[in-house]
């Protein structure tokens, strides 16, 4: 018991600071202890995100399916692309929908910062939970589209292999890459609200270089290639995680440096937009 | 610190909060700011558009005080709020706390494309409720607000007083021990008044404490037993209430 006589007395309650920039290791626990929020933020937001929509939900589904049918029509049909891909339709869709699932997190990841500003200016809570539940909302429709891509499978005789076992380890490495990309995008976008317009067609132009609707190969076994070149595609982690997932689903094999590399790239992505988030903590939904 | 705490009322209680010069500067033109044009536009031009809200703060308050918070708009009292509820960092001098404080604003607006009762759900989960306790405490939280099936329309189509007492509802849920509310209180009718005023004397008897900013003179002295005049981001007068608000109300 203190008394008042205690010259200590005003310290027994311990004051502490808000705005100290708290080490990772309690970043990292109070995030643990709002992992519910976490998962039920992108609940919410599936749920309102097509609700003034006449189909509603449907379009989480329609929209991808209605993208593959494009590029088929645009790269099977018409520009033949389809070149020592047997089962093309299967292929595209995988690659269509895994590079997607990047795509929209961090689109997602970009704005949610601004779309979250009444929530971030009543309420104090580690604010790098945004970005990851856009990401995590995102795998939902994503875990749909698999379903689709194991029918689609199925149905054009390609059946499904043991590989799919492997399935639940290339989602985590995807979504690590995801997070840290949208860590990035989040906090760029809550300095200079432009991003969120040039990120569609960074990813667009990105698309046509991770072998998505034309295989790599097709550009680069060719002579005269410059090395730099071959050297930059290989190192796109988009490259070997699409790669990853045509290998569970068409067998596609595996180039085991590249992964290795990507593995590498995705830590560095993911630790280096954690940091680079966390720097801003304290301004967000402020300025 | 020696001098501070001879200045003090009762230094038999424990500090619930300690503020020592702090400075808070704020970004004028937000919206404008955040486009890249204007980025390059302010360094090619006049400097930062940056003003400081809050010019050198220092005050200590003591559990279960209640501190009244006054002066004009525009003098930096909300933005003084924010940084002690840890919603921004000042520029400079250091805000010390007891505990977290929970923040109550009038412009509250959460996720308002979800309803009532989901962001009653998502604001206790983000403030780091148990999904178990806010199960336990739903019900209760939801029928304080009064709101009744209002509470399945989205948010957005909440009136700022509606919105009030869902915020107070969902702060005071885990009874906080430092409260700090932003003129929020005006804006309920009479029962929500009522019903708050009974919330936050439990919450002082049971040595918490409050902050309130607001225009409402009687609201301050209803509420409040010190006072604290800010003025242009300084602290003009600290003292009684009903002296304060005196010598507020003589200026104009």
């Amino acid at each position: 018991m203190l008394t008042p006589d205690d010259a200590d007395f005003n310290e027994a309650a311990e004051l502490f600071s808000l705005d100290a920039h708290i080490p990772t290791r309690d970043y990292l626990d109070q995030m643990w202890d709002r992992r519910a929020f976490a998962m039920a933020m992108p609940l919410e937001e599936v749920r309102s995100t097509h609700q003034d929509t006449l189909l509603g939900n449907v379009w989480h589904l329609a929209n991808p399916l209605l993208s593959v049918a494009v590029y088929y029509l645009v790269f099977g049909v018409f520009l033949n692309a389809n070149r020592g891909v047997d089962n093309y339709v299967l292929w595209l869709m995988v690659g269509v929908f895994t590079f997607g699932l990047t795509t929209r997190s961090v689109v997602a990841g970009a704005s949610t910062m601004t779309a979250n500003v009444g929530l971030m200016r009543s309420m104090r809570f580690p604010r790098a939970l945004l970005p990851i539940s856009t990401v995590f909302g995102r795998l939902l429709t994503f875990g749909f589209e698999l379903v689709v891509i194991a029918v689609v499978a199925v149905l054009t005789g390609q059946g499904l292999s043991r590989r799919v076992l492997v399935l639940p380890i290339i989602i985590v490495v995807h979504t690590a890459l995801n997070l840290g990309l949208a860590f990035i995008a989040a906090r760029l976008n809550d300095t200079f609200r432009d991003v969120q317009q040039l990120i569609p067609f960074l990813f667009r132009l990105l698309m046509y270089v991770s072998g998505v609707m034309i295989p790599i190969g097709t550009f680069l076994d060719k002579e005269g290639v410059s090395p730099l070149l071959l050297r930059v595609v290989t190192l796109n982690p988009m490259v070997s995680i699409i790669n990853l997932y045509r290998w569970v689903f068409l067998d596609e094999s595996i180039n085991v440096t590249n992964t290795l590399e990507m593995l590498g790239l995705v830590t560095v992505t993911l630790v280096f937009g954690f940091g680079f988030f966390r720097a801003r903590e304290l301004k967000y939904g402020r300025s | 610190m020696g001098d501070r705490d001879d200045a003090v009322a009762s230094p038999r209680t424990p500090l619930a909060l300690r503020l020592t010069d702090v400075h808070i500067e704020y970004e004028l033109f937000a919206e404008r700011r955040a486009a890249l044009r204007d980025r390059f536009a302010s360094r090619a031009g006049d400097g930062r558009r940056v003003v400081r809200a809050v010019n050198g703060v220092s005050f200590d308050v003591y559990e279960g005080e209640s501190v009244g918070m006054l002066g004009s708009n525009g003098s930096g009292k909300s933005t003084l709020l924010a940084a002690i509820a840890g919603l921004l960092a000042p520029v400079a001098g250091e805000i010390l706390v007891s505990a977290e404080p929970k923040l109550m604003g009038v412009g509250a607006t959460l996720i308002p494309a979800a309803s009532g009762y989901r962001n009653i759900r998502l604001g206790c989960l983000a403030l780091g409720m148990s999904p178990d306790a806010i199960e336990e405490q739903f019900d209760e939280i939801a029928a304080f607000t009064e709101l009744g099936d209002a509470l399945e329309r989205p948010l957005r189509t909440f009136s700022s007083g509606m919105r009030a007492r869902l915020h107070f509802a969902i702060a005071t849920a885990m009874t906080p021990r430092i409260l700090l509310i932003d003129e929020a209180l005006a804006v309920g009718d009479k029962g929500f008044k009522a019903k708050s005023a009974a919330r936050i004397s439990d919450m002082l008897a049971d040595a918490g404490t409050l902050l309130l900013v607001s225009h409402s003179m009687a609201e301050l002295q209803s509420h409040c037993k010190r006072g604290i005049w800010i003025d242009k981001g300084i602290v003009r007068m600290d003292g009684p209430i009903n002296e304060v608000v005196a010598a507020y109300s003589a200026e104009g």
